[in-house]
């Protein structure tokens, strides 16, 4: 989930967050990402990581241990000093702003892709993996499977609805499931995509509006709090579709991004859109994701080829680093103020 | 054929001592195994594993700080020998460390062989590694396994440790709670449904270190003895698809340098190492089982070593977990995807044909079916024949591996380089149905339209002298000891092996080390009928008087082959056996239908091992050695017999 600064504070009132801590926090763009250009003759990609970015000094910077295949990252908005990495290992756990870290899965829980929090309890922690929905009622000390209802176990993308926690809305290799009983079980969103769901958003302005990138089913929106699906965007109505984000304040403003199809744009609820991606170096886009501090500003990943920004809509491309890179997330979390 | 004189290649003094005694023991024409005794068999043994370490550290260079593995440091410190070289090199090849479950379990050896050497300042640097680096658990079997029997036991070796001392921020009875459910688990799911990463010649030692771990060093007892019980199990699961150091049948995963030449595979060097067959060779497993102190029972030795009769072998295995596209055939083991894998194997004193039913049953390195031969020496020897549907596509990536659809193919190309070659030599498909019945094999194979690779190539390696393409639609061919017929549905065109050039021009580092010399003289027989298939027929040569007789018993057998709407054959075998095969059909013996759902995890002479029984019976002659994985117990015995 994604929301500016003001969003952050309106929720944090709304849902009763001490504003003493609320003033401190602020919202900060990370990268989860493996180094895969330079991956010669080897199955180990030569770095793996995720980074966060510092607005102060417009670079990345580390966080955490550096772990072969670490596939994204999640804080608990109540409490930004706890922290949860999604990796290939299981999930790695920072309670003290990421001085020191604990793997808090065991074997039987792995290969985690995303993790979300309940925004009103942070003992409430749910992981998607390959292997399929995990969650936590203990703030990450112990893990229980729940799948009953999926039909395929691998979850890729998940959503807390903040506006009523027990529901979560699930992206699966066969489409879109929700659970309206904190993870007990799923129902599939019938009119959802058929194929896997690779990346969802939902609008921080209106909480009704979604969008999902699905495998070979294009992009989706949902303008009824996710109850309905229909697909937007007909030049990528084939395509794979691995980054979608919602404007964080204009809710008639997306992006959707995918293999060989680059960057795409739509400013009247994806009615249509546009391609912005004739300045990228490659059309093979991996994330795509709305600046929660620069909401004029759009990220976009490319596979191998480097992380780039627009402030202009597309027509110039600044160097956001990371040539090489293969990104398999890039969000906003909330942290502590720098 | 007996285990005899020519089998024992030992280079070395103290080898040919052994070969002496061996010599002694076997006399002329060789005596049966079964009276070989086993003083004899452990002092040779014992002698083999000695040699085995002293050659690692005959082979350091004191002088040279820029070579050698944390197996070599290990075996220096174990001898005593080297020790300022050791300590040196074990800090320049840790800065920093890399290879994580790989980096981890020679790490658990050198520590432990060391313990009377290390110093303070040796044991700050290791452990201060494990406290810093944080190794990747891995995304397959064999990863999984080193891995944690690797935490488990450096976790031991320091028990009271708190969270601060590990990489992974728990603490040593956290770690070690932990790697031992792993480890148990994994087990008690290898004996009830089989392994995944099944009969690898090459990775059968990524199992055998981590189990050679447990028994030399693990102070639980329970995971002591059932690492010692493993290893016997992993060990069975060869011996009997052996034949003097060759792995028979069907592989979950080779790479093309010992599909071209089966005796330089890792498998080789084990049975080096426990059976005195082939050639020494240096290899960190060996290594690791020598330092271990394991002792195989006697009656592996006997197993892996009587081929006086030919006999059937089949085992129940099962698919690596599928993540995605599982299919209809799947069944689940604690929530994890899976399909049965059935294999047949039929094992004559100078062959093995061996075949697990086709299809995608693991990522990238399958091999379906094979044939091996004996040959005197099998240095240089390309003594194999195989056939395949090169197959590449994402469903396959992304069935067993955690990427996405537009990346993983180039990715799995980055280290198996050959993934997406059209000249491939491994490699499952889902349009390929094989079925076996002894010397007789079938393949059928029906490729949709638009498939990557339109083809089916089949290996004639340069081992297969005398070939003759007859003008009956028989190739034949005779390989060391064996009469080859292949007979194609579609006539096919002679291709070197690595025709893309691929390999030979290097891609690949190691993967391509040599292959030029490896697959030189080599062809395979290309055919691009979208509906194909073929039959192999294998004799003896001493079956026949002539090359030419056995030709003849040949293109007189009955055969009706049908390709649309499906490709199907009917084929009577020298034995005077009716076959039946049609693609997507369950085939038939005499009319009678293979039924695999009756197909145990281990069913042959020498071992008998029932679906979810968590044990297993060897077996030779009146001997009974039973391995009871529930009650954690391993009991020889002799039964009588008339």
């Amino acid at each position: 989930m994604k929301r500016t600064i003001l969003g952050y504070l309106t929720l944090s009132l709304a849902i009763g967050f001490p504003s003493k801590g609320a003033a401190e926090k602020e919202r900060t763009l990370f990268i989860a990402f493996a180094m895969t250009k330079a991956q010669e003759s080897s199955s180990i990609p030569t770095d793996s990581g995720i980074y966060l970015r510092s607005e102060k000094e417009d670079s990345w910077h580390r966080i955490g241990p550096v772990i072969q295949s670490m596939n994204s990252l999640a804080v608990d908005p109540s409490a930004p000093a706890t922290m949860f990495m999604a990796c290939g290992n299981g999930i790695v756990r920072s309670k003290d702003g990421g001085e020191t870290w604990r793997m808090v899965t065991g074997w039987r829980e792995s290969d985690f892709l995303k993790i979300a929090i309940d925004p009103e309890n942070g003992d409430n922690i749910y992981g998607t993996s390959v292997w399929g929905f995990h969650l936590s009622r203990d703030g990450g000390e112990s893990w229980t499977s729940a799948n009953k209802g999926l039909n395929e176990k691998y979850c890729r993308t998940i959503i807390v609805d903040h506006r009523n926690p027990r529901r979560l809305v699930l992206g699966t290799g066969d489409g879109i499931y929700e659970s309206r009983n904190d993870g007990g079980s799923w129902t599939r969103v019938r009119s959802s995509p058929e194929s896997a769901i690779l990346r969802m958003d939902r609008s921080l302005n209106n909480p009704d509006l979604w969008i999902a990138g699905s495998e070979g089913e294009g992009v989706y929106l949902s303008t009824n709090d996710g109850k309905s699906w229909r697909p937007v965007a007909e030049t990528l109505s084939e395509a794979n579709v691995y980054g979608v984000s919602l404007h964080p304040e204009k809710e008639n403003r997306m992006a959707a991004g995918g293999w060989s199809q680059g960057l795409w744009v739509s400013n009247d609820v994806g009615n249509s859109w546009e391609d912005r991606s004739s300045g990228l170096p490659s059309q093979n886009v991996t994330a795509v994701v709305f600046d929660e501090n620069h909401p004029d500003r759009l990220w976009v990943s490319t596979f191998e080829e480097g992380s780039y920004y627009t402030d202009d809509d597309g027509k110039t491309w600044k160097d956001g680093d990371l040539n090489g890179a293969y990104v398999f997330d890039l969000d906003f979390v909330t942290s502590a103020k720098e | 054929m007996i285990f005899s004189l020519r089998q024992m290649h030992f280079s070395r003094c103290l080898a040919v001592v052994a070969f002496l005694v061996a010599g002694s023991v076997f006399g002329d024409g060789g005596p049966p195994v079964a009276e070989i005794s086993e003083a004899d068999l452990v002092r040779q043994y014992r002698e083999r594993c000695n040699y085995v370490i002293d050659q690692t550290v005959a082979n350091t260079d004191p002088n040279d700080l820029s070579r050698g593995s944390s197996f070599t440091i290990a075996a220096n410190l174990f001898r005593g020998e080297n020790l300022d070289w050791a300590r040196e090199r074990l800090r320049l090849s840790n800065d920093p460390p890399t290879g994580a479950m790989f980096w981890m379990h020679p790490m658990v050896l050198l520590m432990h062989a060391g313990r009377e050497e290390l110093n303070e300042d040796d044991w700050a640097f290791i452990r201060e590694l494990w406290r810093t680096y944080f190794p990747y658990r891995g995304d397959t079997e064999n990863h999984w396994v080193m891995y944690y029997v690797s935490l488990y036991l450096v976790a031991e070796m320091f028990p009271d440790a708190g969270p601060e001392a590990w990489y992974n921020g728990k603490s040593s009875k956290e770690i070690m709670a932990d790697a031992k459910e792993f480890i148990l688990d994994w087990m008690r799911i290898t004996t009830s449904y089989g392994q995944g990463e099944y009969d690898s010649p090459n990775y059968i030692e990524e199992y055998t270190r981590p189990m050679a771990l447990l028994v030399g060093w693990a102070r639980d007892p329970e995971l002591q003895q059932m690492g010692k019980m493993m290893m016997d199990y992993i060990l069975l699961d060869y011996a009997v698809e052996n034949l003097g150091g060759l792995y028979g049948g069907a592989h979950s995963r080779l790479y093309p340098r010992y599909l071209l030449q089966p005796g330089m595979a890792h498998s080789a060097a084990h049975a080096w190492l426990l059976w005195g067959q082939g050639e020494f060779s240096s290899n960190g497993g060996t290594l690791m089982i020598a330092m271990s102190g394991y002792t195989p029972p006697s009656i592996l030795f006997r197993i892996a070593s009587d081929r006086d009769k030919a006999y059937v072998h089949k085992e129940l295995k099962r698919t690596r977990w599928r993540f995605r596209h599982a299919g209809p055939n799947a069944f689940e083991v604690d929530g994890k995807s899976t399909i049965p894998v059935y294999k047949y194997s039929y094992v004559h004193p100078d062959f093995i044909l061996g075949s697990s039913q086709g299809g995608l049953l693991q990522p990238i390195q399958q091999q379906t079916w094979s044939l091996v031969w004996r040959e005197e020496n099998l240095v240089g020897k390309s003594n194999t024949m195989f056939g395949l549907q090169p197959y590449s596509s994402p469903i396959e990536g992304t069935m067993f591996f955690n990427s996405d659809w537009d990346t993983v193919t180039d990715l799995i190309a980055r280290s198996k380089v050959d993934y997406d070659s059209p000249d491939k030599l491994e490699g499952g498909s889902p349009y390929e149905q094989v079925f076996q019945h002894k010397a007789s094999l079938i393949a059928l194979y029906d490729i949709p339209e638009g498939t990557r690779f339109p083809l089916i190539s089949t290996l004639f390696s340069r081992d297969v002298n005398r070939r003759i393409e007859d003008d009956s639609g028989w190739i034949f061919g005779q390989g060391g000891p064996v009469y080859i017929a292949y007979r194609p549905f579609v006539p096919g065109e002679w291709k070197p092996v690595d025709w893309t050039g691929l390999l030979k021009g290097g891609a690949g580092a190691w993967f391509s080390t040599g292959f030029k010399e490896l697959s030189e003289g080599s062809e395979c027989l290309v055919s691009y009928s979208l509906k194909n298939g073929y039959i192999v027929e294998i004799a003896p040569v001493n079956a026949y008087e002539t090359y030419r007789e056995f030709q003849s018993a040949v293109k007189v057998l009955p055969i009706e082959v049908r390709l649309e709407p499906t490709p199907k054959v009917s084929y009577t075998n020298l034995a005077g056996v009716k076959l039946e095969a049609e693609y997507g059909e369950s085939p038939s013996v005499d009319g009678e239908k293979v039924d695999y759902s009756s197909w145990k995890l281990f069913d042959g002479p020498f071992a008998q091992a029932e679906r979810e029984s968590q044990s297993l019976e060897m077996i030779y002659g009146s001997e009974r050695y039973v391995l009871d994985f529930k009650n954690r117990s391993a009991v020889a015995s002799v039964v009588k017999t008339k």
